[in-house]
């Protein structure tokens, strides 16, 4: 655990931080190219011993990628617990036993308006969004993932993560009449509501330090300060018409985000505490890497970091924005843009990209998977606790459909999943009803989601 | 003065408004026009309401008609009825499913693209002589949070300090008129609050290290005869009127001192309560947001003096009002016209000495407004070249690729030359790199320098930048299709409608990968009329511009083929090469101005245009020409509009 002394250096100062930053850049120099998570002090002391004791939580990740994959290559051969994985799924055979693949689902109402953006807002939503340059924008829904953080809201530091490595996409699109926000964002907490995401690995390692810590003189001071912005806040919504008053409502939730998770950490009751240490040292470089693999593996070390640490149990990480034209030449053999391979029109050429630029992404997820699985946590792993969910939120770039959608999903959710299948269902059978029995997975009593009709069978075991 | 503006405005401001709250929420989502203002000149698309009227009958009757009406929409009593205010929301829907390419739908006959543009035209006139003719309605207050941008400036200019206190706060999207500080879509996540307390903690960090800077702050110490609270207050009536960008009533002030008081315990030193305190007032709404007085009636009113400033200052600095506006505010003189005029003036000015603008606050509402217009943002964030084709491509380069459009929009603004330059110029900026890049002679440095062309250079005005060139190309190779589309939809405001589902994008390479020509998949495509139509008059645009590659080098050869940059139109013209395009587009001056107007009101009152703001951008674009298309003409014009100066409850 992080000292009092560290912690308030952190809080206090520029000069201070700085001199701090200096030692950190030092300490990280050493740590890089190692795998830095694994360096990581496991699980101690009084109240490590009580945690074990306790059911360890179950953790929910996705993982979206825009523009689809390569069809041909995607889906198992066989049924059940017998099958073979595909070439593209190949890449997670050392995962096959934690893998629940299921064939045909689709999201019938992203099944309208235009190729990219309803495919991606509506994904974890499973609605229609509204098509709008902005004033009346809406997904018309809540994605699934904040469905799956209200659940467990009051036990962590914070409700959930929301991640990318792109900055939104600037400007609207006139061509089809959406605003680019659309194609950024999965993660809804309400209608009008797309979380904003966190790009940065360093700045998402402060943030998850700093829940870690409880510095009671630093509390009081934040809360002092807290009450008297939340005054202003106040004082202004009484004076706003109507109309204006949601945004300055969002700003007195998000203040009350902070207030809460002060309050809750000043009660000792309900005192939580970290499931394993962070330590200081191992901050990633405050620079964004300019690799996008290795901007992406940071991003989902943080995941990692926050799912064994319990600082959320709840994630959301986005490959990309939609259409984007990522440049994948990077890789051997790739020589285009994501989406302009994704419009392959069947030659042969841009297929060969299409599936390597696929590959990768799921290569990535695999990352994902290894490091959660080395991480112990009671009998098993902390990806034995977990569900992770790897999916586009459309089947083929060329044709933009949402039928037979790709998805994977990988990690036994503490024993609740039934995984080493793969699951032919019938015919555009809903995307929401997995999702339904996914939240029942993480405890939710609920039988339905969106356009959902019911549980998906043969995901719980 | 006030009063004599309202007089001037009596005419077309109503003086009991109906509301058309639905209206204004339904249509502002469209896609800009599609095609601009008629007049007698304009008669390519220019069709008689009984010429409408026909294309109605003989497209959509058969579905749309009578009491069984598709989707209860009857087309024929709706298009043979009058058109006025009752009939609106009907017909903008009608607008956009047209427009759209939605109907007629794919396996009725096909309504051909001139007669589709023809239409959409028709509509959107008759809508906006309608609403125009009801009289203008200003929008209501503004109330949003500030950008990343203008967050970033507005610390600077409170605090002194030069760094980008920004530079952690979440990325923005854009709404409206493709602007990131559109209202719409400002939204404030969870995660806004404990990244504006890092912000704040930091920035305030670099301003208290800083012994002048501290001194700005400190203005007052505790000793015998001051108590820390006098001391504490005396820094606070100092601090907040600025950051709130208002004056401040004596309780707002006393309770943050307060919180002064509060915390004075825990943090024992003056200077470091006083920080924490500052910490708050950086937090609260009161300066994170751009919010109006709510009105009070349910007349238009004028905006007040000091909204006025931070409108001003928004608009045309991305940051908060300098004490210049400020004491205009407080004499009450902002809003005069003669001074709003010089201010305007005084606020776009930029020295230049030996081509080089050492810079100047008019650069943030340059590099904003013209980098999201142009789309050029997108240079190295979601577009960079492919190394394989751009080796030479550094961050110089990009730099100078990036900021001649930038410092091209300042020198118009500054040095108020017509905006006709952006199609074509004897002039531009440019770095050493770039220089080069482009083949011009001279001393050229890091910064941008300006640079008089040769006569018959391919540079000037925007279809010679290399970020445009560069921003609506493929990473690996140019593309006509993307360049045409860019200047219809950038340039024209008129975006052609998306391919038909299922369709894809046009290919521009054969089974091997090769690019096949223009024509080749012109005629590939010919049969297909869904495709044609749209290709056709998009692609001989980008075609003109085959003479540029990706990173908008001159090249007169392409795999091994010369370059043929002929181009036709649907309507015959030929065309070769980028000057003569050039001339192509200074003809249709006119469609360009009022697209431009449309995006520069929508970028001044941050949010999407209603159809009345679509009357009052007809009717600014329409004085231009008077005054040979001035820059600063359009900015007061618009400063003076009734959007800008007034809010109504809505």
């Amino acid at each position: 655990m992080t000292t009092d002394t560290t912690v308030s250096a952190w809080r206090r100062g520029a000069s201070d931080r700085q001199l701090s930053r200096r030692v950190l850049l030092r300490g990280f120099g050493a740590a890089l190219g190692v795998p830095w998570l694994e360096a990581m002090l496991p699980t101690s002391n009084a109240f490590g011993a009580e945690t074990a004791k306790q059911e360890p939580p179950v953790r929910l990740a996705v993982l979206w990628s825009p523009n689809g994959v390569h069809q041909d290559h995607w889906t198992p051969q066989g049924e059940g617990s017998d099958f073979e994985l595909s070439p593209t799924l190949q890449h997670l055979a050392e995962f096959k036993d934690k893998l629940f693949i299921p064939t045909n689902l689709w999201n019938q109402a992203s099944n309208i308006g235009d190729g990219h953006y309803v495919k991606c807002s509506g994904f974890l939503t499973c609605t229609t969004i509204n098509k709008s340059l902005g004033i009346d924008l809406n997904c018309n829904g809540r994605s699934m993932d904040q469905v799956a953080a209200d659940l467990h809201r009051q036990q962590t530091p914070l409700p959930s993560l929301e991640l990318g490595i792109d900055p939104v996409t600037t400007g609207v699109d006139t061509n089809v009449g959406y605003t680019r926000v659309y194609g950024s964002h999965i993660a809804w907490s309400g209608p009008t509501n797309p979380l904003a995401k966190e790009l940065n690995p360093a700045l998402l390692f402060d943030r998850l330090f700093r829940c870690s810590n409880s510095d009671q003189k630093t509390h009081r001071n934040d809360k002092l300060l807290l009450d008297r912005v939340l005054e202003d806040a106040r004082e202004l919504n009484g004076k706003l018409g109507n109309s204006d008053r949601h945004r300055m409502d969002e700003y007195l939730q998000s203040l009350r985000a902070i207030e809460e998770r002060l309050a809750r950490a000043a009660t000792q009751s309900q005192t939580w505490t970290p499931r394993a240490a962070f330590d200081r040292a191992l901050r990633p470089d405050a620079e964004i890497p300019e690799m996008v693999t290795e901007h992406v593996q940071l991003m989902l070390d943080m995941i990692a970091l926050a799912f064994q640490a319990d600082t959320t149990r709840v994630a959301t990480f986005m490959f990309g924005n939609a259409v984007s034209n990522r440049n994948f030449s990077f890789i051997d053999g790739v020589s285009s843009g994501h989406h302009e391979v994704s419009h392959h029109q069947k030659q042969e050429d841009k297929l060969k990209q299409y599936q390597l630029i696929t590959e990768w992404h799921v290569q990535q997820y695999r990352y994902l998977l290894r490091k959660l699985d080395g991480m112990q946590e009671g009998d098993g792993s902390v990806l034995d606790n977990a569900m992770v969910l790897y999916g586009s939120g459309l089947r083929d770039g060329d044709s933009h459909n949402p039928h037979d959608l790709p998805i994977v999903l990988a990690g036994k959710a503490g024993g609740k999943l039934a995984t080493g299948r793969h699951q032919t269902y019938s015919r555009d059978t809903p995307l929401s009803n997995l999702y339904v029995s996914m939240l029942q997975a993480l405890g939710s009593p609920a039988d339905n989601f969106a356009d959902s009709t019911g549980p998906l069978a043969g995901v719980l075991a | 003065m006030q009063s004599s503006l309202l007089v001037q405005h009596a005419a077309v401001l109503r003086p009991h408004y109906l509301v058309f709250c639905w209206l204004v929420f339904c249509l502002a989502a469209f896609a800009p026009w599609a095609t601009s203002h008629l007049n007698a000149e304009d008669t390519a698309l220019h069709i008689t309401d009984t010429q409408a009227t026909a294309l109605f009958e003989n497209h959509c009757y058969d579905c749309h008609s009578a009491e069984d009406a598709e989707a209860g929409l009857d087309m024929e009593t709706l298009a043979t009825g009058a058109f006025d205010t009752s009939s609106l929301a009907a017909w903008s829907q009608v607008v956009d499913r047209i427009r759209s390419g939605q109907m007629p739908p794919p396996d009725a006959e096909t309504l051909p693209s001139p007669d589709r543009d023809s239409l959409v035209a028709w509509a959107q006139e008759s809508i906006r002589t309608t609403v125009s003719g009801d009289g203008i309605q200003p929008g209501s207050p503004m109330v949003r949070r500030l950008n990343r941008n203008e967050y970033a400036n507005t610390i600077r200019d409170l605090l002194g300090i030069q760094v980008n206190a920004g530079h952690a706060l979440p990325s923005e999207g854009a709404g409206g008129e493709g602007f990131d500080n559109a209202a719409e879509t400002l939204f404030v996540s969870p995660i806004h609050a404990e990244k504006y307390l890092d912000a704040a903690r930091t920035a305030l960090g670099h301003a208290m290290a800083d012994p002048e800077l501290r001194a700005e702050i400190l203005i007052a110490q505790p000793s015998d005869a001051v108590t820390p609270e006098a001391a504490a207050k005396q820094v606070l009536q100092k601090f907040l009127p600025r950051a709130f960008r208002r004056p401040t009533s004596e309780s707002e002030v006393e309770s943050y001192v307060g919180l002064f008081q509060n915390l004075q315990p825990a943090l024992n030193a003056f200077p470091d309560a006083v920080q924490a305190t500052l910490e708050a007032a950086l937090v609260s709404p009161k300066f994170l947001f751009i919010y109006e007085e709510s009105c009070v009636g349910d007349e238009a009113e004028l905006i007040s003096q000091y909204e006025l400033a931070s409108r001003l200052s928004y608009f045309l600095w991305s940051s908060m009002p300098d004490s210049t506006l400020f004491e205009l505010a407080k004499a009450g003189k902002l809003d005069d016209a003669g001074v709003l005029e010089s201010q305007v003036r005084r606020m776009l000015s930029s020295s230049i000495r030996g081509g080089l603008r050492p810079g100047a606050k008019v650069r943030q509402f340059a590099e904003s407004f013209s980098e999201q217009w142009l789309g050029t943002r997108a240079l190295g964030r979601t577009f960079t070249p492919d190394p394989s084709i751009a080796p030479s491509y550094n961050s110089e380069l990009e730099g100078g690729m990036k900021y001649e459009p930038v410092f091209f929009f300042e020198d118009l603004l500054a040095e108020n030359k017509s905006l006709l330059n952006w199609l074509d110029a004897d002039f531009t900026y440019v770095n050493r790199h770039l220089a080069k890049h482009y083949g011009l002679d001279g001393s050229f440095r890091e910064q941008p320098k300006l640079v008089q062309l040769p006569d018959g250079s391919v540079r000037g005005g925007v279809l010679g930048m290399s970020a445009v060139l560069a921003v609506s190309s493929r990473p690996q190779r140019t593309s006509p299709v993307l360049r045409g589309k860019w200047i219809l939809d950038t340039l024209l405001g008129a975006a052609p409608p998306p391919p038909p589902p299922d369709v894809g994008e046009l290919s521009e390479t054969d089974a091997a990968g090769n690019l096949v020509t223009l024509r080749e998949q012109l005629e590939a495509h010919r049969s297909n009329s869904s495709c044609s139509s749209c290709h056709a008059s998009m692609d001989p645009l980008g075609f003109g511009l085959e003479n540029f590659d990706v990173l908008g080098r001159w090249r007169t050869d392409l795999n091994g083929l010369p370059v043929d940059a002929r181009g036709e139109l649907p309507d015959g013209t030929q065309f070769t090469g980028p000057n003569e395009l050039k001339k192509i587009l200074l003809s249709r001056k006119d469609e360009f101005i009022r697209h431009f107007t449309r995006k520069m009101l929508g970028y001044a009152l941050s949010r999407g245009l209603t159809y009345e703001d679509e009357c009052v951008a007809g009717e600014i674009a329409d004085k231009l020409p008077e005054d040979d298309y001035k820059a600063q003409t359009l900015i007061i014009e618009i400063v003076s509009s009734i959007p800008f100066r007034y809010k109504m409850k809505q």
